[in-house]
């Protein structure tokens, strides 16, 4: 009786099993990079309703960060600061920039600013922003070169496992409390004085659920 | 009561209501035109504060992430640190007394409320009324804006109105208001009332404290209110007087944290004060009691007597007793009871019920007088706001004007009495003779229907005002926000009647307070502000003699014991006469003894229920119980019978304050109203016919087993079993056997049972959390489940739900009885999450969502579980709550305006989605507040012993829930642990529950104990 | 004195005179022959059934699994009792092909192939429950150990993993076997079929299968090792599911009697359910004379044997609660019995333990029809076993405050039912277009299969069955 497959489909098993695995591994390696939220967090950089550029405040103009956000030190947030801050010079300062003209109505109106949220942790994670730079954790381990950026954009993924990094071996990461809000932080010995640092301030970064969500 | 309604889940219940047409007129009337303005006026008035909430809960706006706002003050308020609570000194009024308290503000909205340590009312506890305020103040139907006949109206119409209207003053006006000690209402009163010489003020409460003044003026010549001192009393006798629960007893909180600091027992020396208790109710402060003796409220009186004639054998001042003989005059208790009071003159102490009759509480202060107890154990005084008259009469001649056609405008502050005035009297009708009704309310409630003006009533946390403590301690009620709804204080109303111009509240209390501290004002109301309370203030003690013809007045009065069934009308346990029946916290509070939410039923003992032919037993399959008519007076209702263990026979227990029909989207139609049975001359007490209507009807009861089945969950010894063997609650002495693996576990050189997990490591720097509930001090009230349900974020989910047992508390008390089943004994015991060190919960969780923390609690972390609900299965204590719908987002989006409500959530607990497991935290969020500001401070992470608190712990009056930190020897939760008296639940199960129980202990009186 | 004995003829496995080709066209003329119309309506209510399903789950997972009967303390309930049921179910099939297979049972050629299929349909309905019983199916996946963003893995101590492991494995390893034993049967199809679709389709599957010696070969070795490696499985998958009781400290779960329990009272329902199945079929499909009275026979012997083991194992609970002493333990055995929930204990007892007692008997061993009643019954017995220990356990645990009772709601029994129409869908769709006796191996146990039954010139010679010569006379 005739044939009803020609010869060459006897191949096809092999190649099938080798395809598959290909794709297989592609999928695994897909998912892994694209949906991780390094691939879909970092580079976020809304628009802000102020074109407010933290390179021309920060590097040129030499501000700290605590001038403006003031609480980070004993708050959870590292708060936005009110617009009375951004009038204590542009009261003087470029009073007629269109630019600014949000800044000038809201101090005026005593409405608020409207900014658009570049770190947005989910609600179930508590940061606590007072807890970290008080052990030296700096400013530029999470926000990056801030004092590189005409528009804020969002400089590291924040998964849970680039957290656990750091609270892992906090030595690699941890600096001079007084040296928190320097940009571009760099010593050779790092580890050495890491060490130093974890054991000065007794630092126990904690891994358990509850000390991030509750 | 239309069951449909009934039968709805808590916020769903706005989606079916919206398909019945009589809401539809409802909702058009009432909010479409201003849904708009009302949520521009809040984001202009309080954006930040609904910012706030909303970051909070963005959390469920969308599975992608939402592109938030950040919202920052344009000019940031001093010494505010965004992200940290800020306290506030500030009281909640409630009839005429002021309890002051502490509102905790996250970003300017008040999220939770605390006790005032300052405050003599409240000495840093508080009760359910106080802990649910917060949901009170953020309930969407509260009344948002002036409504003239029905219409909404303008504040400027309504300015207009009252300058013309008022300004002929010879107008015959009727002020209607509730009992109020506030200063400046007193001041504005006797303003008004010389302003306006043909008015007339009534004071209206449904549930007063009238009687036990009018019983002090037949004693003592004068209406005095009576403060008793239980923890100054070692032999109290209570009849009918459920003082610790707050629907039963203005000072509840001070009644319940006394009787308990009388009754603390730390060793074997230690004094414990007894207890007796008489009454026809099981209450949960009866299940308090060393003895108790249950007998229909109307024979109490009787009672009282034959115990008055036993003592006036012995001591002087009740020769008007004497020739008392009634059916008592041999009763043991009564021989019993009389020898132990003589023998603890002036440190005995014997209180009557609230809600007993003037001639009860007139024999009682007799009786306290000739033991010597006045200034002792209770103190007397004079309330400078007493009306003189009581509710009842002042509302009779009120009506009798009306229908006379002598008043022409009537002025209600507060107050709903076209629901629970006397169904004798026809005030609603008497009311529409009126030319003009003025209603200042909370909602748009019965009262308001038929009210030319309605006003918005401002709630106490929007509007300042003041009033006095139970004791006459004089406080500033400070707002904590800006009224949400444009609501006005009575004071703001009534003064804007008298004077016919706005003034604020602030001026208002300022003016009057100016009066009291003529010299240093501004220094001394800065300190109030920040106390919330004068401390030096208060009422002045009066020593008294009996009144003349006080055994003319004792002889001639008293009523007889109702022949037949009984009825007794009482405030209910949680809602109280109504006015807190929108209230979703309240409405879900199991009642600390019958256990039953979202409904009132008539409470019957065994014996009774069998007469009519009710079955007493009750299968774990059951949910519908049999509705009965009860006929009084020619008025009838129909409601469902409940048999209560240990209540008085042929006697039946309503309480009031359900069945409301204009409460809310919550309060509509739940519950069967009582008030119709209530008339003038029979306010509590009175005979009735019983019949079965052989219709059933489907309760929601949190708890479907009674009976311990002899399971040493709660162990118990009396003081003198205490004393002989004071570990007799350790496993081995309740089993007679050692604790299974711990021979083996020494062998191994440990202290603890062998296990087959290795156990856990606690690391040296972090705390080891622990807590210790003692039952001897625990009554059940439940206000701790209130305040974990504020403090956690925790949703109300309605009748339905609850009756498939998914209520979602997080504390739950547990009732058992013991004993006879038709006078047994009541035992309390409050299960949060144990916090096992080696969880059974733990190990069965596929995705380790539930694992321990280094500082020992059992953590529950939402945002990983896959809701597998294993680990409440394998739970032995069953203190696992499971979202199976979503209960929280019902719960915070449905209606006009969600953010409103949304505000009432608290930012720093986490708002869990459908499908996800829940639990105790022992609230961690405090614990990581107090440990990151003591790390910050020295250092370390352990703060210090009493710097935190969980909310259950700290709202407890009774103080019967102790936390802190296991590794500190010293701290007050080790010391408790180390007491002969402490033992955990299920130890053999090896699973090493960080919460422990504290045995409970009886004082009973060996003559008694048969 | 003398005894004579009488010569009982070992039974013929297949009944009639058939021969190679009659058997070949008896089985797989099924498939060949145009779809019958009573074949379209069975097939349309499966599937009517299974839409209802389709709606149950689908509503479930928009609404939550708050429209289940679920409650506190009762946190598990009737998904996880099909679950239990559908997995026991599932094991008759395996348990024929593969230790029957290595214990040279022969008689199981007749039934295997049907068993096997069965047992992968009724898994697939198994694995479907606790997929979708979890509160936020959505990330359901995080129970599988895969690398991600949150440098978590799953919990390696949670029985409810090892479940998913143990469940999985079988699957795979039961379907592999069975397609395996396919692939000669479906090469006999593709030679007889017309159609050029059929020759290309079944072609494809049967993976080029010329019947050379070399392939015989390989097949044989590949059934081999596969029936080895399913054996294991066989006992693991069904113990690992008891462990998802026995691991927890609840009374009524906490016991060690579970894994053998449950593996006795999983090849109960499993060979009641094959003969439920196979009574039909013989029936319909005129196989009287592949699966004889003999096969119906031996099964109703396993499931007298496979009875008395699951009755033993509900006499043992009892004596050892009540031996063990552990209060919990004895109270929750006594509130089986008398408790709330005792109808559903004495169901299943009359059914798992009264019903198989008929076998006893060899008439009523060898009645189509009480078999058939039986072997229904045995099912709803065994379903209500899996209530007993699921529900009854739970709702009276330790602490009588929190004792509740527990009552399905519609949308349990529509998801239940539903699944039956999943299963009937696929095993229609088996009947209708494979083989469902596998022709092969049965062909390999008929006389003429047997090379001593041949003469000199090769011709067929029946073998004789006479009685063999007495020894000696006395």
């Amino acid at each position: 009786m005739a044939q009803v497959f020609p010869k060459w489909v006897d191949s096809i098993p092999k190649r099938l099993l080798i395809g598959i695995i290909i794709v297989l591994n592609g999928v695994v390696f897909g998912i892994w990079y694209f949906f991780s939220p390094e691939f879909t967090h970092m580079g976020y950089a809304p628009e802000q309703p102020v074109p407010f550029s933290h390179k021309q405040h920060v590097s040129v103009l030499g501000l700290d960060c605590q001038y403006c956000h003031t609480q980070v030190f004993e708050s959870r947030h590292a708060n936005i600061p009110g617009t009375q801050t951004c009038m204590n010079c542009h009261g003087q300062l470029a009073t007629e920039s269109e630019a600014l003209a949000p800044v000038r109505e809201s101090s005026d109106t005593g409405s608020a600013i409207e900014w658009i949220r570049v770190y947005d942790l989910p609600d179930y994670a508590y940061f606590n922003h007072s807890a970290h730079v008080n052990v030296g954790v700096g400013c530029e381990s999470c926000h990056g070169r801030v004092d590189r950026m005409d528009v804020v954009f969002q400089a590291t993924p924040m998964s849970m496992s680039w957290c656990l990094d750091c609270h892992r071996e906090p030595e690699k990461h941890v600096r001079p409390v007084d040296q928190v809000t320097e940009m571009g932080y760099n010593v050779a010995n790092q580890l050495e004085t890491g060490r130093d640092l974890v054991a000065k301030h007794n630092i126990n970064a904690p891994l358990y659920c509850q000390s991030c969500h509750y | 009561m239309s069951e449909e309604v009934k039968q709805n889940s808590y916020w769903k219940s706005l989606k079916e209501l919206s398909r019945n047409e009589e809401y539809e007129k409802f909702l058009h009337r009432e909010f479409p035109e201003n849904a708009s303005e009302m949520t521009d006026q809040v984001s202009r008035r309080s954006f930040l504060r609904v910012m706030g909430a909303s970051i909070a809960l963005a959390g469920f706006a969308a599975c992608r992430r939402p592109a938030q706002k950040i919202l920052p003050y344009s000019a940031m308020p001093e010494n505010m640190v965004l992200g940290e609570p800020q306290f506030y000194a500030t009281g909640m009024p409630f009839q005429d007394t002021v309890t002051g308290l502490l509102a905790e503000n996250n970003e300017g909205r008040p999220t939770k409320i605390e006790g005032n340590e300052l405050h003599p009312s409240s000495s840093g506890r508080t009760n359910i009324y106080h802990q649910a305020a917060i949901l009170g103040l953020y309930d969407p139907d509260r009344s948002r804006a002036i409504h003239h006949n029905g219409e909404r109206a303008s504040r400027e119409e309504f300015i207009d109105f009252v300058r013309e209207h008022f300004s002929d003053g010879n107008r015959r006006i009727a002020f209607v208001s509730g009992e109020n000690s506030s200063p400046t209402l007193s001041r504005l009163r006797n303003q008004a009332e010389s302003a306006y010489p043909n008015a007339q003020w009534v004071n209206w409460e449904a549930f007063g404290e009238e009687n036990s003044l009018e019983g002090a003026r037949m004693a003592y010549g004068q209406r005095l209110r009576t403060v008793p001192h239980f923890d100054r009393a070692s032999v109290i006798l209570s009849l009918d007087d459920d003082f610790m629960n707050p629907w039963a007893h203005k000072n509840s909180v001070i009644n319940a944290k006394e009787l308990n600091e009388g009754r603390q027992v730390r060793s074997v020396e230690d004094r414990m004060s007894r207890l007796y208790m008489v009454e026809s109710n099981f209450s949960n402060t009866g299940s308090m009691a060393d003895h108790r003796l249950r007998l229909k409220a109307s024979e109490i009186e009787t009672f009282a007597r034959a115990l008055a004639e036993r003592l006036s054998r012995s001591i002087s001042g009740l020769n008007a007793f004497s020739s008392v003989n009634n059916r008592f005059t041999d009763h043991d208790w009564v021989e019993t009871v009389a020898a132990d009071l003589l023998s603890h003159r002036s440190e005995s102490l014997v209180t009557a019920g609230t809600f007993q009759g003037a001639e009860l509480h007139a024999i009682v202060a007799a009786i306290n007088l000739a033991l010597g107890n006045i200034g002792q154990t209770l103190t007397l005084h004079e309330l400078p706001h007493d009306s003189g008259r009581t509710s009842v009469e002042g509302l009779r001649f009120l009506t009798e004007s009306l229908q006379a056609g002598e008043i022409d405008t009537v002025i209600l502050l507060g107050t709903n009495p076209v629901f629970n005035a006397p169904s004798d009297l026809g005030f609603p009708s008497a009311l529409e003779q009126a030319g003009t009704v003025i209603h200042l309310s909370d909602y748009i409630d019965e009262t308001s229907r038929l009210a030319t003006w309605h006003i918005p009533h401002a709630h106490f946390l929007e509007a300042w005002g003041d009033g006095l403590g139970f004791g006459g301690h004089r406080s500033v009620i400070q707002p904590q926000i800006a009224p949400l709804h444009d609501g006005w204080s009575d004071i703001e109303l009534l003064h804007l009647i008298v004077d016919r111009e706005w003034s604020d509240g602030y001026d208002l209390v300022r003016e009057t307070w100016q009066s009291f501290y003529p010299g240093n004002f501004e220094q001394q109301w800065r300190r109030i502000l920040h106390d919330g309370i004068d401390p030096e203030s208060g009422f002045e003690p009066v020593s008294v003699s009996l009144n003349g013809n006080f055994s003319s007045e004792i002889q001639s009065g008293g009523t007889d014991p109702v022949q037949g069934i009984e009825i007794t009308i009482r405030p209910h346990s949680t809602i109280f006469d109504g006015r807190f029946a929108n209230n979703g916290w309240l409405m879900e509070l199991p009642d600390p003894m019958t256990k039953i939410t979202w409904d009132n039923v008539a409470l019957m003992s065994p014996a009774t229920a069998r007469d009519l032919g009710i079955s007493v037993e009750r299968g774990l399959s059951e949910r519908d119980t049999p509705v009965i008519r009860i006929e009084a007076d020619g008025e009838t209702i129909e409601i469902a019978a409940w048999v209560q263990p240990g209540h008085a026979d042929n006697s039946i227990s309503l309480t009031a304050g359900f069945g409301r029909r204009n409460a809310g989207r919550v309060g509509n139609g739940v519950g069967v109203d009582v008030y119709p049975l209530r008339t003038t001359d029979s306010m509590y007490i009175q005979s009735a016919s019983v019949t079965v209507t052989g219709q059933s009807y489907e309760i929601a009861c949190v708890q479907d087993h009674h009976s311990l089945e002899g399971r040493a969950l709660i162990r118990k010894a009396t003081l003198e079993e205490y004393r002989e063997n004071p570990d007799f609650a350790s496993f081995e002495n309740v089993h007679g056997y050692p604790i299974p693996g711990l021979k083996e576990g020494i062998a191994e050189g440990g202290d603890r049972p062998i296990s087959l997990f290795s156990p856990q490591q606690f690391p040296e720097h972090e705390p080891q959390w622990g807590m210790a509930i003692d039952l001897n001090s625990c009554f059940g009230c439940g206000v701790c489940t209130i305040a974990c349900q504020a403090e956690n974020n925790i949703p109300v989910i309605g009748k339905r739900e609850v009756t498939r047992r998914r209520i979602m508390h997080w504390i739950r008390t547990d009732r058992y009885y013991e004993g006879d089943a038709d006078n047994p004994k009541a035992l309390h015991q409050p299960v949060p999450c144990m916090h096992c060190d080696m969880a059974p919960c733990e190990q069965v969780c596929p995705v380790a969502a539930t694992t321990q923390s280094e500082d020992g609690i059992n953590q529950m972390t939402y945002n990983r579980c896959i809701g597998t609900r294993y680990c409440s299965n394998n739970c032995p204590f069953k203190v696992r709550r499971f979202n199976f719908f979503n209960y929280t987002k019902e719960y915070l989006t449905t209606g006009d305006d969600p953010e409103i409500i949304q505000m009432a959530m608290n930012p720093d607990v986490t708002i869990r989605f459908r499908g996800v497991m829940e639990k105790c935290t022992y609230c961690v969020q405090r614990l990581h507040r107090a440990k990151l500001a003591t790390r910050r401070e020295t250092g370390s992470k352990k703060p210090a012993d009493g710097t935190v608190e969980t909310a259950c712990q700290q709202a407890c009056p009774a103080n019967a829930i102790s936390f802190g930190d296991l590794t500190d020897p010293e701290s007050h939760v080790t010391r408790l642990k180390r007491n002969e008296r402490n033992y955990v639940m299920l130890e053999e199960l090896n699973v090493r529950p960080r919460t422990s129980y504290l045995a409970r202990l009886n004082n009973p009186n060996p003559e008694l104990t048969q | 004195m003398s005894k004579t004995y009488e010569y009982v003829p070992k039974p013929a496995l297949v009944k009639g005179d058939h021969d190679f080709s009659s058997l070949t066209s008896l089985i797989t003329d099924i498939n060949l022959r145009p779809t019958p119309k009573a074949w379209y309506v069975a097939f349309g209510i499966a599937n009517v059934l299974l839409l209802i399903m389709l709606v149950a789950v689908g509503y479930l997972i928009w609404q939550g699994t708050g429209i289940w009967g679920l409650m506190q303390p009762v946190g598990w309930g009737w998904a996880i009792i099909n679950f239990v049921w559908w997995v026991g179910i599932g094991h008759a099939g395996t348990l024929i092909s593969a230790i029957l297979f290595l214990f040279r049972q022969d008689w199981r050629t007749a039934i295997n192939r049907f068993a096997e299929a069965m047992t992968i349909f009724a898994v697939m309905c198994a694995g479907l429950f606790p997929a979708i019983h979890v509160g936020r199916i959505w990330v359901a996946y995080w129970m599988f150990p895969i690398p991600n963003q949150m440098g978590l893995w799953p919990n390696f101590n949670s029985p409810l993993l090892w479940d998913v492991f143990a469940v999985t494995t079988y699957f795979t390893v039961s379907a592999l076997f069975w397609y395996v034993g396919l692939v000669p049967d479906l090469a006999t199809i593709r030679d007889r079929i017309k159609s050029r679709m059929g020759k290309v389709v079944y072609g494809t599957f049967a993976l080029g299968w010329r019947g050379s010696n070399r392939h015989w070969w390989t097949y044989e070795k590949c059934y081999m090792i596969l029936a080895g490696l399913a054996t294991p499985l066989v006992l693991s998958v069904h113990s690992i599911v008891s462990f998802d009781f026995a691991v927890s400290v609840i009374p009524g779960w906490h016991t060690t009697i579970f894994p053998p329990y449950f593996v006795a009272g999983a090849v109960f329902s499993g060979f009641a359910m094959v003969l439920t199945l196979m009574i039909i079929c013989r029936k319909i499909y005129k196989l009287e004379d592949v699966m004889t009275l003999d096969h119906i026979e031996k099964m109703n012997i396993i499931l007298l044997v496979t009875g008395m083991m699951v009755g033993f194992a509900y006499g043992m609970e009892k004596f050892i609660a009540w031996y063990g002493g552990v209060e919990y333990e004895k109270a929750i055995f006594m509130y089986r019995a008398s408790g709330p929930y005792a109808w559903a204990y004495w169901i299943m007892i009359s059914c798992n333990v009264l019903a198989p007692q008929f076998y006893w008997v060899k008439k009523f061993r060898r009645h189509i029809g009480l078999t058939f009643v039986i072997s229904i019954i045995i099912n709803i017995g065994m379903w209500f076993e899996r209530f007993v220990i699921v529900v009854s356990s739970l709702s009276q645990d330790y602490l009588p405050s929190s004792w509740g009772y527990y009552t399905p709601t519609i949308w349990d029994v529509m998801t239940y039912v539903g699944t039956f129409g999943l299963f009937f869908t696929f095993f229609l769709l088996f009947l209708r277009f494979l083989p469902m006796v596998a022709v092969a191996e049965l062909k390999g146990v008929l006389p003429q299969a047997n090379p001593h039954n041949y003469d000199k010139k090769g011709n067929y010679v029946p073998p004789k069955s006479e009685p063999p010569k007495p020894q000696y006379e006395s």
